[in-house]
């Protein structure tokens, strides 16, 4: 009747996944979401419904300078260019916004007793919690994703599977997120703040990027270090920007490793705290 | 390791440090208590006696500072040690979201209980707790004592031999809390230890076989219930007893109340019930009767978490 230990804990950890989806179609945050990205596949439908050479042809015209001859390639690429950048930004910050209630959610008072005394160690459950949110978005990408390159594919004939990096890419630049809407989530029992947390990473990220133009207004040696030290701290959300553009649009090699261990070991990082925490709280 | 008891704590505390002036607050302090196995036990106190804070060590959703915990034998900080529990919290949050039979079958899968035997213990235990037509139906749409009897359920659901209820029948209407009290009465003899937090005197008087009184987070008083409700003093029913006498009796501390035919003398032990006759009798005074009194819980529990020193009312 019971499970042996392993099956048991395995089992536990997918009810908990299971119960984040239950939760998130509940509160509406899944069907959210997948209701946005419809409304953008829509859009795109629908603007790709004109004949897709008239449009693009008008869609070049509206550029600083007409072109005679219209590169259907270029176009593509373009348009590729054009929604992972969208769905890389506003795509993490919707799923910011998605994301930041489930953790406080969970800490509620009457609902975390009962749950802690089951028998599963605190970080099964918090971890749960975390991949459940992490597949949830990562549905949601890849639906509106596959979507957009399946339309543009089918109306185009181009078939570019490097469109779908933007995929891997958006939803890991999510989990990274998502690491600090957990650990401020676990500390401070908010969901505001921990958007506020997260998107104030995605902004602080973006400025220690700009690397050339600090050194250059930065006047000490001291500061010019703390500068980098603090760049190589934070997640790399701008570098990845730039890394999914140059592979996506542009097929260039690119240095993909360097912003990606060290985003992620920020998230492992933070993760951790949040479960260390989570351990050693009372509830 | 085979122990015969259920819970066993030792020394164990809690204290809270306010963060700002750094003042220690003990919820719970130095606490050893033994639970024995297939008994119902009641733990009482009054608000803020640390009987929640204690259960929650027990389950390890609150760390105790110091001490240790307990359930049949395994530290209770283990989760697998929690496995053999079914818990009931006070003020629940059941996710609105899920349905009845969506709420147990999350639960079950936590405790550990299969898919297959889950569909098959779900709607036998909706049925138990009389609530065989709501399962489909999401919780948001449940009454408080809805509420309660689902939370039962919950806690049955994996069969537990240890089952830990915080305030069970709180807010259930009286029919409510007569089912409640059968089903828990269906589990007497099945090798079950039903370990109850309440502050209905009542019930705990006439369902639990053993009981615990926390006062300021200190174990106050524990025992058999039957050994806690008797053996509080004698009565003794005098009359012809002159009235200083009657005063010198009050000087030794006993207390004193008119009957119908005289008076009724409560003395606390049996030499002093003895000296008391003695007296009585050398004054030509009639003993009536003489009895063994005893106690409701209730006065138990006032005597005990009162303030002020223990005395016979006069």
């Amino acid at each position: 009747m019971t499970q042996t230990t392993a099956d048991h804990r395995a089992g536990a950890f997918w009810a908990i996944i299971a119960d984040t989806f239950q939760e998130a179609r509940a509160r509406w945050l899944f069907w959210g979401l997948f209701g946005l990205s419809t409304l953008l596949i829509l859009l795109f439908l629908f603007v790709l419904g004109v004949d897709v050479v008239q449009g693009a042809r008008v869609t070049i015209e509206i550029g600083p300078a007409s072109r005679d001859v219209f590169d259907i390639n270029k176009f593509v690429h373009q348009a590729y260019s054009w929604i992972t950048i969208v769905l890389y930004i506003w795509g993490t910050l919707l799923a910011v916004f998605a994301s930041a209630g489930l953790v406080p959610v969970l800490l509620e008072s009457g609902r975390i007793a009962l749950l802690l005394s089951k028998p599963i160690s605190r970080s099964r459950l918090l971890l749960g919690r975390y991949v459940g949110n992490v597949l949830i978005i990562g549905a949601n990408h890849t639906y509106l994703i596959l979507s957009i390159w399946l339309i543009l594919g089918s109306k185009t004939q181009i078939w570019d599977p490097r469109f779908l990096l933007a995929i891997p890419i958006s939803v890991f630049m999510f989990s990274v997120l998502l690491c600090v809407v957990v650990l401020v989530g676990v500390v401070l029992e908010s969901a505001a703040l921990s958007i506020m947390a997260a998107v104030a990473l995605m902004l602080i990220s973006t400025l220690l990027a700009q690397l050339d133009w600090s050194m250059r207004l930065l006047s000490s040696e001291w500061s010019r270090q703390l500068w980098v030290a603090l760049y190589w701290i934070v997640p790399k959300v701008y570098d990845l920007a730039g890394v999914m553009k140059q592979l996506v649009v542009y097929d260039r090699d690119v240095d993909w490793f360097t912003p990606v261990w060290t985003s992620a070991a920020f998230a492992i990082a933070t993760l951790s705290s949040a479960v260390l925490i989570f351990r050693k709280r009372d509830f | 390791m085979i122990t015969d008891y259920a819970i066993e704590t030792d020394a164990i505390q809690k204290i809270y440090r306010s963060r700002l002036r750094g003042r220690e607050i003990k919820a719970v302090s130095n606490l050893t208590l033994r639970v024995p196995r297939a008994v119902k036990f009641g733990l009482l106190g009054a608000n803020g006696a640390g009987k929640t804070t204690f259960v929650k060590m027990l389950l390890s959703a609150v760390i105790p500072s110091s001490g240790s915990a307990r359930l049949f034998g395994r530290d209770a900080r283990m989760p697998e040690a929690r496995r053999p529990v079914g818990y009931l919290p006070e003020n629940h949050r059941f996710p609105t979201y899920l349905t009845g039979f969506g709420m147990l079958d999350f639960y079950g899968a936590l405790s550990g209980v299969d898919s297959r035997t889950r569909r098959r213990r779900i709607p036998e235990l909706l049925d138990r707790v009389g609530l065989q037509e709501w399962g489909d139906v999401r919780l948001k749409k449940y009454s408080k004592g809805m509420l309660q009897r689902l939370g039962l359920a919950q806690a049955l659901l994996h069969n537990p031999v240890l089952l830990i209820l915080d305030e069970p029948t709180d807010g259930v209407d009286p029919v409510g809390r007569r089912d409640i009290r059968d089903i828990l009465n269906s589990l007497t003899g099945t090798g079950v230890t039903i370990f109850i937090n309440s502050h209905l005197l009542s019930e705990v008087e006439t369902f639990c076989d053993y009981v615990a009184i926390l006062k300021k987070g200190e174990l106050a008083l524990e025992g058999k219930m039957a050994n806690l409700l008797a053996g509080r003093g004698y009565r003794i029913l005098v009359s012809g007893v002159p009235e200083r006498v009657l005063d010198e009796l009050r000087g030794i501390g006993a207390g004193i109340a008119r009957s119908e035919t005289g008076f009724e003398v409560q003395a606390l032990t049996l030499e002093e019930a003895n000296a008391i006759i003695d007296r009585v009798r050398a004054a030509d005074g009639l003993v009536e009767s003489m009895s063994a009194t005893t106690s409701s819980l209730e006065e138990v529990f006032i005597r005990t978490t009162s303030d002020t020193p223990e005395h016979v009312a006069a």
